[in-house]
């Protein structure tokens, strides 16, 4: 079967197509198109039919990962949205969690709410914590409310309504009456976006899947309209959050599932290589333009992080607009080939801000006179100024050199080569330092993990990080330059469905547990007709804490009947779990739940599978050659060789240093690494093995 | 030791200059710094994860630090800067009771006395000596703000009807808790004879253990990597180079002396109001915040000692002066804090101190009010100020005892630019109880929580709005101890802005309403309505400057209403439009 999959990422566009018979992945890019994102994958979708000799309908799937709605929320372009709350309780999105992103900071913004004050309207009702019914819903109220949002010209409206996830009876009531007075206007139910406790976080969830609900599904019509037309009659799988496939029609009812759409695809494919590599613990290291993303598969596994920020600063926690939606962890730091260089006349910084694409790197020539990373990689060599980008692309070596040279070697007293250098140290120290913080601090053991590196940036980068840790091997995986949309490839239709059930896990919880589970089954068992006509695979895990301490932590839980043995498991599971991640176990103290998930995957033909044979590229490759570089190993510029996949592949295992020049990406392997070429074409770098001076 | 993979420079060869041994390259400073940094919020994420006490969870009321063998504070989580201001005089502290050269590899020094630590007795200091073959290298410490430490209330915080440090709880001057690696069984058996909830300090005291060694492991790796002498002198550099770049941030205020004042309502029910008083003097890259001019000492548990007043006084001069940087002892070499002895802002013991914590807001306030006219650009309104109320009783619905400790927060004051933001933590820098977890942790349900409309004072720029929460008891009877303060002297506004409306506390019970004072304690009934609304935020500038579109802004948001936009800003409003300006 042939597959097609499209990622739009900030700058490019990129596409993969996978021919199942003959193993050929056909890899290309193309620019992003921002004003119309569809434009660019009609494009793009296009060429690579043309150079193929593929027809539309021939093609068998068409898997997506898009920004549109990330960058609605970025740009604060959704609808006009209301937010239908409890009355007396207007403000929790406005006061939100209250805490500075920066300490010392007093003159700080707060991230702008997606609704204004003046569109959150109030309704008389109220459930407690138990669920019990405090005060009924008062119909007035409501149809006051719904009077407002109506004459405001609303597009799309939130219902959070306190303690929703322990009873929803309330919202929809809500749900029932907007969709009589207001048929047109798109409705988003807490208890159905995420029924999970801490209102705040809920609301911001909720919310933001109002905000982008409608652009979300203009541009999914669009797009569907657009691949039907071109002939394509191939179903449309759009990828979320989670690491998961859905169908357009679910995406359009929870399109705030798919905001890390991209990111997610990424780690799916440094698990699929792993798995290929025969590894199923993998840090994954995707470094690009402006930042870096750092994940983890653990078990052959993808981490899942229950909530995560959208449009923060630098990443900051309680910088951004919290979205509790089940999403593949990543740690994103500013760190990129566009971070720009400082100093403060002491040290050198690198990041947060960056030169991004536009006006990008001095060295690309088109307007940026601030040095980056890439500025620094090109004055050490480590890039070649005729071959940046596959060649499509002449780097400026003068202006890179005049610039580091103002901005960074002349205030701080350093020869050039000391500037470029300290640069491309500093950037890699501040990426071990997060890489640590995904790894060690989270009760990983780096000796355990494999790194796959990949994205334009990451491969320079990758041997040197994974030396400070003391990970044993890099891998490459060919097409790395594209690896959202080969992670597509290999990825499932999945949804995940959580709800809150606090409980303490004693003798009596079994009730409880299973209950909680007969709910997440029906909501399951809802979606489930919209995503395939097998049985799903079902999974179950929790958040479960400390009784009487305030994180809770992901747990896996097993299979089979929920009865009191079943709690003991539960338990034991959370306890393994936690000496896993704190390195100690205190069964003294009880084990309190939070909240309970189950994934449902389905797996089918269409999605999943990826066996890769040939790899070909738009661009040509590369000759064979040395080129001086800097290394501090050598303390001068030395010679190094400079090869490609295919030189690899023929003349066998060789040490380093070497670089290795791929279309949208060059590696560096250091001195007494061991570079070698995987039969699948990945290049593999095990680290310091030859023993370096 | 310093080989290829320590991404050192090796080109560069040290000199010798100003009061260092060598000049350490910027690339190995770079490097070196940076990952003390990590180590230091390594630390934090160890202790945070695994503590008991809300303070620390949710609150970072902690710190964790890095000291060289001299002592000297290298590098610091930046979590509470009640701790952080703490942390450079501990181990001069410790070495007041302890002789360093009798320290062991393996040892634990434990304190919490309010004149060595952070100024209350709740706030656990642990040090870790780092040694190699022998040789003392440098210190790894953590702090943690424990959940209780005994004495006449729950949490060992309380003001009213404490008028001696000894009725605050356990005392401990510095003591080994581990000798060379094994804990001190008599020492712990102490410890946890004297506080409420032996389970839970003895879990947050072996969270701060786990903290300190995490730190003491991998500064012993960054020794192993570079070699003591290179990190010896990279120690100097940080200070040299922290100290400098200080010394610029502090260059760039102008120099001269300005004085202000300000008051806290009282120190506890029926008692006179405590005068905050500061000189700031600003000279030629050195700053001096002189709190001398304010009120004695008082006998209640408010007093704030030396190293508190010192700590919110270096936060302070940092935050106005716009220094975000990493803190470590050059940091605050330029920073002189100065407090007459038996003075409030420098209390001699037995001053009891439990409930200091509402200090640093006022501390901040004053000089952001002495410094407004040398930094229009930097000075700000008055904060909403802040309340953290707890309520514990016993819960007949479910057959058990609860506690319920709670923040509130408002908004900032009026800046240069902007609005004060809505709903923040002023100085300290927690985030809230959700509603939905307060409500689950016991027999109490909220009513409201809401921003008051027209609480924020007018300005230019206004201030941010007062913050109300009313809260319903649902059990038979109920202890709250209430502690906010801003009822009695509003939040101020500068350059014109107006003073936010005052903090009220009012019980509503059987239909009557009673006002109570900031920093009494209460029993509560069933079906009590507990309403904390808290003060507005003061403004900044003329509010005559407003532009209409904000006004009108603020009307369709609801932040203040077409009358007090009549009032406040002397306009008239037709449809939400303003229609005729003030003139």
């Amino acid at each position: 079967m042939i597959r097609l999959a499209f990622d739009i990422g900030g700058t490019f566009t990129d596409i993969v197509l996978h021919d199942s018979d003959s193993g050929a992945l056909h890899v290309a890019k193309t620019l992003t198109t921002p004003s119309d994102l569809a434009q660019a994958v009609l494009h793009g979708l296009d060429d690579v039919l043309t150079q193929t000799g593929t027809e539309a309908d021939e093609v068998g799937a068409l898997l997506h990962a898009t920004t549109v709605a990330t960058n609605a929320i970025l740009e604060r372009r959704g609808a006009k949205t209301a937010l239908l709350t409890t009355e007396g309780f207007r403000d929790v999105l406005i006061i939100a969690r209250q805490k500075r992103y920066e300490t010392y900071n007093l003159y700080f913004h707060k991230p702008e709410p997606l609704t204004r004050r003046r569109h959150i309207y109030e309704v008389t009702e109220r459930i407690d914590a138990d669920g019990d019914v405090v005060t009924p819903i008062d119909l007035q109220s409501l149809d006051s409310a719904i009077d407002r949002v109506m004459a405001e010209g609303i597009e799309s409206a939130a219902i959070v309504f306190l303690h929703s996830y322990a009873n929803a009876d309330h919202e929809r009531v809500a749900v029932r009456h907007l969709a009589e007075r207001a048929p047109s206007l798109a409705v988003s139910a807490s208890c159905d976006v995420s029924p999970r406790i801490r209102e705040y976080e809920r609301t911001s969830t909720t919310l933001a899947n109002a905000f982008v609900k409608p652009i979300v599904a203009r541009y999914l019509d669009t797009l569907q309209d657009a691949l039907a037309q071109k002939g394509f009659s191939a179903p449309l799988h759009v990828m979320q959050s989670n690491g998961g496939l859905v169908t357009p029609e679910i995406a359009r009812d929870y399109p705030v599932r798919i905001v890390e759409s991209g990111p997610a695809a990424g780690v799916l494919l440094a698990r699929h290589v792993g798995q290929l590599e025969s590894t199923d613990h993998v840090l994954t290291f995707d470094m690009g333009g402006t930042t870096a993303k750092l994940g983890v598969v653990d078990d052959g596994e993808p981490a899942i992080t229950s909530t995560f920020e959208v449009d923060t600063v630098d990443s900051r926690r309680y910088s951004g607009l919290p979205l509790s939606t089940p999403a593949i962890e990543l740690l994103e730091i500013g760190s990129g080939g566009g971070s720009i260089a400082s100093t403060d006349g002491h040290t050198i910084q690198v990041g947060p801000k960056s030169a991004g694409a536009d006006p990008g790197p001095i060295c690309y020539g088109s307007g940026g006179d601030l040095p980056t990373v890439t500025d620094a990689n090109l004055l050490l060599g480590y890039l070649d100024p005729d071959y940046f980008n596959g060649g499509a692309m002449t780097l400026d070596i003068e202006a890179a050199t005049a610039g580091l040279q103002r901005h960074i070697a002349d205030p701080l007293g350093l020869s050039l080569e000391e500037a470029a250098w300290g640069i491309h140290a500093v950037a890699n120290t501040d990426m071990e330092r997060a890489m640590r913080v995904m790894s060690v601090e989270k009760g990983r053991d780096p000796r355990k993990y494999t790194l796959v590196a990949f994205g334009g940036a990451g491969p320079i980068h990758a041997a040197r990080i994974a030396r400070s840790l003391a990970i044993p091997r890099v891998i490459v995986p060919a097409a790395a330059g594209v690896g959202s949309a080969v992670g597509l490839l290999t990825a499932e239709a999945r949804i995940d469905v959580t709800i809150t059930r606090t409980m303490v896990l004693d003798d009596s919880a079994a009730d409880g547990v299973a209950a909680a589970y007969t709910e997440l089954e029906a909501l399951v068992a809802k979606d489930a007709p919209r995503l395939g006509t097998e049985e799903p695979i079902l999974s179950r895990y929790a958040y479960l804490r400390q009784a009487g301490q305030g994180f809770e932590i992901n747990v896996n839980l097993p299979d089979g009947r929920i009865d009191g043995g079943y709690v003991d498991q539960v338990v034991e599971a959370f306890h393994t779990a936690y000496e896993r991640d704190y390195g100690y176990r205190d069964e003294a103290s009880g084990v309190e739940a939070v909240d309970w998930c189950l994934a449902a995957t389905f797996p089918s033909a269409t999605t999943g599978k990826l066996e890769t044979k040939a790899v070909t590229q738009q661009a040509s490759s590369r000759i064979e050659g040395t080129r001086d570089i800097y290394l501090p190993e050598s303390g001068a510029r030395a010679p190094c060789q400079i090869l490609d996949r295919a030189i690899l592949a023929a003349n066998g295992p060789l040490t380093g240093p070497a670089i290795i020049e791929d279309p949208e990406s060059t590696i560096l392997a250091l001195p007494g690494d061991r570079l070698s070429m995987s039969e699948r074409g990945d290049v593999i770098i095990d680290i310091n093995v030859e023993g370096s001076a | 030791m310093n080989d290829a993979n320590s991404q050192s420079m090796g080109g560069i060869a040290p000199s010798a200059e100003d009061g260092r041994n060598v000049r350490i390259d910027p690339i190995t400073l770079s490097i070196v710094w940076s990952k003390l940094l990590s180590i230091v919020e390594e630390m934090g994420g160890t202790l945070r994860r695994t503590a008991y006490s809300p303070a620390v969870r949710e609150g970072d009321d902690f710190s964790t630090g890095l000291f060289d063998r001299k002592g000297r504070l290298i590098a610091q989580g930046q979590f509470s800067p009640a701790h952080i201001g703490a942390m450079p005089n501990v181990i001069r502290n410790i070495s007041k009771y302890i002789t360093i050269e009798s320290l062991v590899p393996g040892d634990v020094v434990l304190f919490n006395d309010s004149t060595l630590g952070s100024g209350h007795y709740p706030d656990f200091f642990l040090i870790m000596p780092v040694f190699i073959d022998g040789q003392l290298v440098g210190y790894s410490g953590a702090t943690a703000h424990h959940i209780d430490t005994g004495g006449a209330t729950p949490g060992s915080q309380e003001i009213a009807g404490v008028s001696e440090a000894y009725q605050e709880g356990l005392r401990l001057l510095p003591v080994l808790l581990f000798r060379a690696g094994e804990l001190d069984e008599d020492i712990l058996r102490v410890i946890l004879g004297n506080v409420r909830v032996p389970d839970l300090v003895q879990g947050d005291l072996f969270a701060q253990r786990n903290s300190a060694h995490v730190g003491m492991t991998r500064l012993l790796a960054i020794f192993d990597e570079y070699g003591e002498e290179l990190v010896e002198n990279t120690f100097d550099e940080i200070l040299i180079a922290s100290e400098s770049r200080m010394r610029e941030y502090i260059r760039a205020l102008p120099d001269g002396s300005w004085e202000f004042e300000d008051f806290l309502d009282d120190s506890g029910p029926g008692s006179d109001p405590v005068r905050f008083h500061v000189r700031v003097t600003v000279d030629d890259g050195d700053i001096e915040l002189d709190f001398s001019g304010g009120n004695d000492q008082v006998s209640s548990g408010i007093n704030s000692y030396y190293n508190f007043t010192r700590a919110w006084g270096n936060f302070t001069a940092m935050a106005l002066a716009k220094a975000i940087m990493p803190q470590n002892e050059g940091t605050i070499r330029p920073i002189k804090i100065t407090a007459r002895e038996g003075s409030f802002f420098n209390a001699v013991h037995p001053a009891p101190s439990g409930g200091r914590a509402t200090n640093q807001v006022r501390l901040f306030e004053v000089v952001n009010g002495a410094l407004a006219q040398a930094l229009p650009h930097r000075a700000m309104g008055a904060f909403t100020h802040w309340s953290n109320p707890n309520i514990g009783g016993f819960d007949d619905r479910k057959g058990k005892p609860f506690v319920q400790y709670d923040l509130l927060f408002g908004g900032y004051g009026g800046q240069h630019d902007k609005d004060g933001e809505e709903g923040m933590a002023p100085l300290m820098n927690c985030t809230n109880i959700p509603v939905e977890v307060y409500e689950h942790a016991g027999p109490l349900l909220v009513q409201r929580l809401e921003l008051q409309a027209d609480s924020g004072g007018a300005g230019k720029f206004r201030g941010g709005l007062g913050l109300r929460k009313d809260i319903i008891l649902r059990c038979k009877e109920a202890l709250a101890t209430l502690l906010t303060d801003r009822r009695k002297f509003a939040p101020f506004g500068v350059f014109g802005g107006k003073s936010g409306e005052k903090t009220r506390i009012v019980l509503t019970r059987n239909g009557e309403q009673i006002d109570l004072e900031t920093k009494e304690t209460r029993t509560l009934q069933l079906d009590d309505v507990l309403s904390l609304r808290l003060s507005g935020a003061g403004g900044y500038g003329n509010p005559a400057e407003r532009d209409a579109w904000r006004i009108e802004d603020d009307i369709a948001d609801g932040y203040i209403t077409e009358e007090g936009a009549r009032r406040d800003y002397g306009v008239e409003i037709q449809d939400g439009k303003v229609v005729a300006p003030q003139g």
